[in-house]
């Protein structure tokens, strides 16, 4: 990492338009193209305070601020338009989490980075509605909200159980919600309203190690990983009336319900696996990048398929997971409400992606071309009238969907023109934070436990806070103020805003 | 003789057998499945949190072995202990009688407590293991002054915690306390809590079912063949408090019981005598020093054990004789250990190994290929120790790494103690204790082995949220 005066970066960040800021060549070494970000004013703030912090004598750790990273990925072979930071950016292993950057697949020096993607492979959101009414629901929303989780972690007699075994495992990684349907756990128009119809068809479970195959399989009676969430949302505010009437999302206080999960424990493998051999790979065909968490292979060469064939049979159990809990919401508001889920309208409005990465077709300068899009922590957010978008969605845009952290609101958005040519129709995924937060700053004394823990004759180091910013600012960036950058910035929508009444932890 | 014939036979009804029983309803409604349990009530588990793929949360309390049958009509309870097993002809044969065959068996005999060594004479010592054996120690506990507390594990631990109104002595053999969970660092952490104990009576609720009148155990079988506590046992006992007993804690450390002998006429009736020479006199002593594999029956061909003196398994849970499978604190971990697990005979095994004998079983009948499950990748432990909760992973206390290994704390009084394990800059091991939310992150970077080189100490830095870092 190149250490300058936080004075000397500034002159490679150009402030561009009221939400916009650039970053220019030579602010990171090897730079190809440029980066940008998207914020408003206190995100901005956020973001110059993580790199003055950065630019502190004693301070160059290992995590590097948001800005940088989108640098570096500017810095990788093959890239084409600008490296791009929605507002929700931050740190994360490799690609900073709210980074896309999309490389010319007709260039043979473009790589694929699983750091690009991300460990959880094709995490997501997918939201459901109802014809209901909050206040049919808050009097049983304890009941509900208890069936709702009865179902969806573990329980002998619980009716919930969707069994997988090594076979079904295999099936379900190459057939994505192909396999759901045919297993009966959701209807044929819930793949309609899918990215990819909820397959991605290079999907190869033979790429896929033993090791993933076994971490991503079920504990029996559960939907795998464990750390998946649904919430029960009502609608808050409608801001496009015209899109949300195409959602079903037609007043106040309607019900929907959104489901969050990914592909945890075996997308964390897929990508380890892939990790290694990329390094490999590195050394071989000399690719040289700035951090070596950006661990990457050219996107023709054997690794690079092998781990786009892994990643997609990842996204699959992503969705087949989705689709799992789909099955059993729908299952808990038919028990709870006596009414079958097409009657209650349980139709999934649409089902999002914020993981992953995926061949697209763009213009650049003009010029049409065939692209393998990054998206780690960012969302898909084509317009209207784009062909890989539902015809139910062709005059409002692809709806996205913005889950807040758990608890908080939530959004529907829709894609727009300008994010097509601006950011490869991408827009923000959620909430984020910077590198430091003052809340969790903690009074640490020692002396006694290392005390006790030196009679051991182990080396012992301490992590302790460094001295941050005098005037730490909670550092956490709050959806809202996310979303309404994108909406401001053009690159999205706004079209719904949800508020939680249950969230229910699997 | 009574005649009783089964697909799947299942011997006790602790949490490795009820387990066993409940997978095996799952994935072979159909079959004809027996249970073998000496008492009317069997462990259950419940309230399952994942914090994470491996590491889970449960809560294990006790329910009539009737009520199994609602979830599965197919189940026979047979309120009896195994006698002996003719692996030959695959017939079992119960004290009380009963042949039953079987086409697969699975023991989950459990353990029995490892008693100090005066213990089968003197009624006054106690060993803590069993459901039976904490109504002996309430009776105890009601007119007590003084007791001596043996053994480091987590039953010690939580007896010294939830006790009041008694003075206790804690005799441990280590250099500090809790010593088969944490490391001393850890241990001075959760001292503090013992000492800090407020008389406050926390308002915490209990979602699950607690122990009321008509759950008094009945044993049908008074033979030491019921199975081990729950996490919560000791629930029962905290409202136990001598009223003439002063509220006292002295913790005797890198000390054994030499012997113990009941006197008369004195003011207290046992006389201990430590091996640092110190002698003890007490009302009663508590020992609780740890379980040995449980086989309290007779083979016509035994099965290879292992060196602990369980039966050995495979990694599908199966002895040496192909039928016959075993789970649970009566199984020896016979197989090749992954780099992050290591056998340790408590609740959370039992479970994992119950589920995976039942899957095992299963396969075998059907003549299905099976996976061992990846819950034995990775050692996971989640428990409360003095009112906090405590996760262990992996080689939490650097175990096998030879002292080759650093460590990396954080810890806010009171409130957390992380410890991460690393060897090469790789995470082996952690143990986290109190509102942690590092748990997934952890069992992510312990399996994935992520070389964390580059952060340096920031890992921890505790102005560095890094919760999705790895998402």
């Amino acid at each position: 990492m190149v250490v300058r005066q936080y004075n000397e970066e500034l002159k490679y960040l150009e402030k561009i338009n009221a939400h916009c800021w650039k970053i220019k060549k030579g602010f990171q070494p090897n730079m190809k193209v440029e980066g940008v970000f998207y914020v408003n004013n206190t995100l901005e703030k956020l973001m110059l305070d993580e790199l003055r912090n950065s630019c502190r004598p004693g301070m160059t750790g290992g995590f590097l601020p948001g800005v940088k990273q989108i640098a570096n990925v500017a810095a990788l072979p093959g890239i084409v338009g600008r490296s791009v930071g929605l507002p929700d950016v931050h740190s994360g292993y490799g690609f900073a989490i709210g980074n896309m950057a999309a490389f010319d697949m007709s260039n043979p020096d473009s790589i694929v980075s699983p750091g690009g993607v991300g460990f959880d492979i094709n995490c997501g959101v997918r939201l459901l509605r109802t014809n209901l009414h909050e206040k049919d629901v808050i009097p049983i929303k304890e009941q509900l909200a208890q069936s709702l989780f009865d179902h969806i972690p573990v329980g002998v007699g619980s009716k919930g159980i969707i069994p997988m075994n090594a076979r079904d495992m295999e099936e379900a990684l190459e057939m994505g919600m192909d396999w759901s349907l045919r297993e009966g756990y959701v209807w044929a128009e819930d793949k309609e309203h899918c990215e990819e119809y909820g397959r991605m068809l290079n999907a190869d479970p033979s790429k896929v190690s033993l090791r993933a195959k076994k971490r991503g399989l079920p504990q029996l009676g559960t939907l795998g990983a464990g750390n998946h969430y649904a919430e029960i949302q009502v609608v808050d505010e409608i801001y496009d009336k015209f899109a949300a009437g195409k959602m079903g999302l037609e007043r106040l206080g309607q019900v929907c319900v959104m489901i969050h999960s990914g592909s945890r424990g075996f997308g964390h493998q897929v990508a380890t696996d892939a990790l290694v051999q990329m390094e490999k790979a590195m050394k071989r065909d000399q690719i040289d990048v700035n951090d070596r968490q950006l661990a990457c292979a050219r996107i023709n060469s054997k690794e690079g398929q092998d781990y786009l064939k892994a990643m997609a049979a990842a996204a699959n159990f992503a969705w087949v997971n989705r689709s799992s809990m789909t099955f059993l919401t729908r299952q808990a508001f038919a028990k709870q409400f006596k009414m079958a889920p097409d009657d209650l309208d349980m139709h999934v409005i649409y089902d999002v992606s914020h993981n992953i990465a995926k061949v697209e077709e763009h213009v650049i300068d003009g010029k049409l071309m065939t692209l393998l899009v990054h998206r780690k922590g960012s969302t898909r957010a084509f317009p209207p009238h784009h062909p890989l978008i539902p015809v139910d969605y062709q005059l409002t845009g692809q709806p996205v969907l913005i889950g807040g952290s758990m608890g908080t609101c939530s959004y529907v958005l829709t894609g727009t023109h300008q994010g097509m040519t601006e950011t490869f129709g991408s827009t923000c995924h959620g909430a984020g934070r910077a590198l430091s937060r003052a809340k969790s700053r903690r009074n640490i004394d020692y002396k006694d436990v290392l005390n006790k823990l030196e009679s051991m004759g182990i080396s012992i180091r301490v992590a302790s806070p460094k001295l941050v910013m005098e005037e730490a600012p909670e550092s956490y960036k709050n959806v809202t103020d996310v979303v309404n950058t994108c909406h401001a910035a053009g690159i999205s929508k706004k079209t719904v805003k949800l508020r939680p009444i249950a969230v229910i932890k699997g | 003789m009574s005649k009783l014939n089964s697909k799947y036979l299942i011997v006790g009804g602790g949490i490795a057998g009820v387990t066993c029983v409940e997978t095996l309803a799952i994935l072979h409604p159909g079959a004809t499945l027996i249970i073998i349990t000496a008492s009317s009530l069997v462990k259950n588990v419940s309230n399952i949190t994942f914090y994470a793929k491996t590491i889970v949360k449960f809560d294990v309390s006790e329910t009539e072995a009737s009520s199994l049958k609602k979830i599965h009509p197919n189940l026979h309870i047979v309120y009896d202990s195994l006698r002996h097993v003719d692996t030959t002809h695959k017939i079992a044969y119960t004290d009380g009688g009963i042949e039953i065959t079987f086409e697969a068996i699975c023991i989950c005999t459990g353990g029995i407590p490892k008693l100090i060594s005066d213990s089968k004479k003197i009624s006054r010592i106690i060993g803590i293991r069993d459901t039976e054996s904490v109504e002996h120690f309430q009776e105890k506990l009601r007119n007590g002054r003084r007791m001596v507390v043996v053994g480091n594990g987590g039953i010690a631990s939580e007896i010294i915690h939830a006790i009041r109104g008694i003075e206790k002595i804690w005799v441990v053999r280590d250099e500090y306390i809790s010593a088969t969970f944490v490391d001393p660092g850890a241990a001075e952490f959760l001292q503090d809590s013992v000492k800090n104990y407020q008389e406050k009576q926390e308002n915490t609720v209990l979602r699950r079912h607690i122990f009321s009148e008509e759950d008094k155990l009945v044993s049908v079988n008074k033979n030491l063949k019921s199975a081990a506590l729950g996490p919560d046992w000791y629930r029962k006992l905290e409202n136990v408090i001598s009223s003439e007993g002063k509220q006292e804690l002295e913790i005797i450390y890198k000390s054994e019981v030499e012997y113990v002998i009941e006197k008369e006429n004195t003011e207290y009736p046992l006389y201990v005598k430590l091996s640092n020479g110190k002698a003890i006199e007490c009302d009663f002593v508590i020992s609780a020093t740890g379980v040995e594999p449980a086989v309290n029956f007779t083979w016509d061909e035994e099965p290879v054990f292992g060196k602990d003196g369980g039966i050995a398994v495979n990694e599908l849970q199966q002895t040496s004789i192909p039928h016959v499978f075993a789970a649970g604190d009566v199984a020896s971990a016979s197989w090749e250990h992954s780099a992050h697990w290591f056998q340790l005979r408590l609740w959370t095994q039992a479970r994992q190994m119950g589920a995976m004998a039942a899957k095992a079983m299963h396969a075998k009948i059907n003549k299905e290929d099976v996976l061992q499950d990846f819950c034995f990748e990775l050692f996971t432990h989640c428990t409360t120790l003095f009112g906090h909760r405590v996760v262990l992973l992996g080689k939490y206390n650097g175990q096998g790494l030879d002292k080759k290994y650093e460590i990396l704390l954080r810890v806010t009084h009171g409130h957390e103690y992380i410890k991460f394990v690393l060897q090469n800059g790789k995470l082996q091991g952690a143990i986290l204790i109190g509102e942690t939310d590092l748990e997934e992150m952890c069992e992510n970077l312990i399996l994935d082995q992520i070389d964390l080189t580059p952060y340096g100490d920031d890992i921890l830095n505790p102005d560095i949220d890094i919760d999705d870092y790895f998402d």
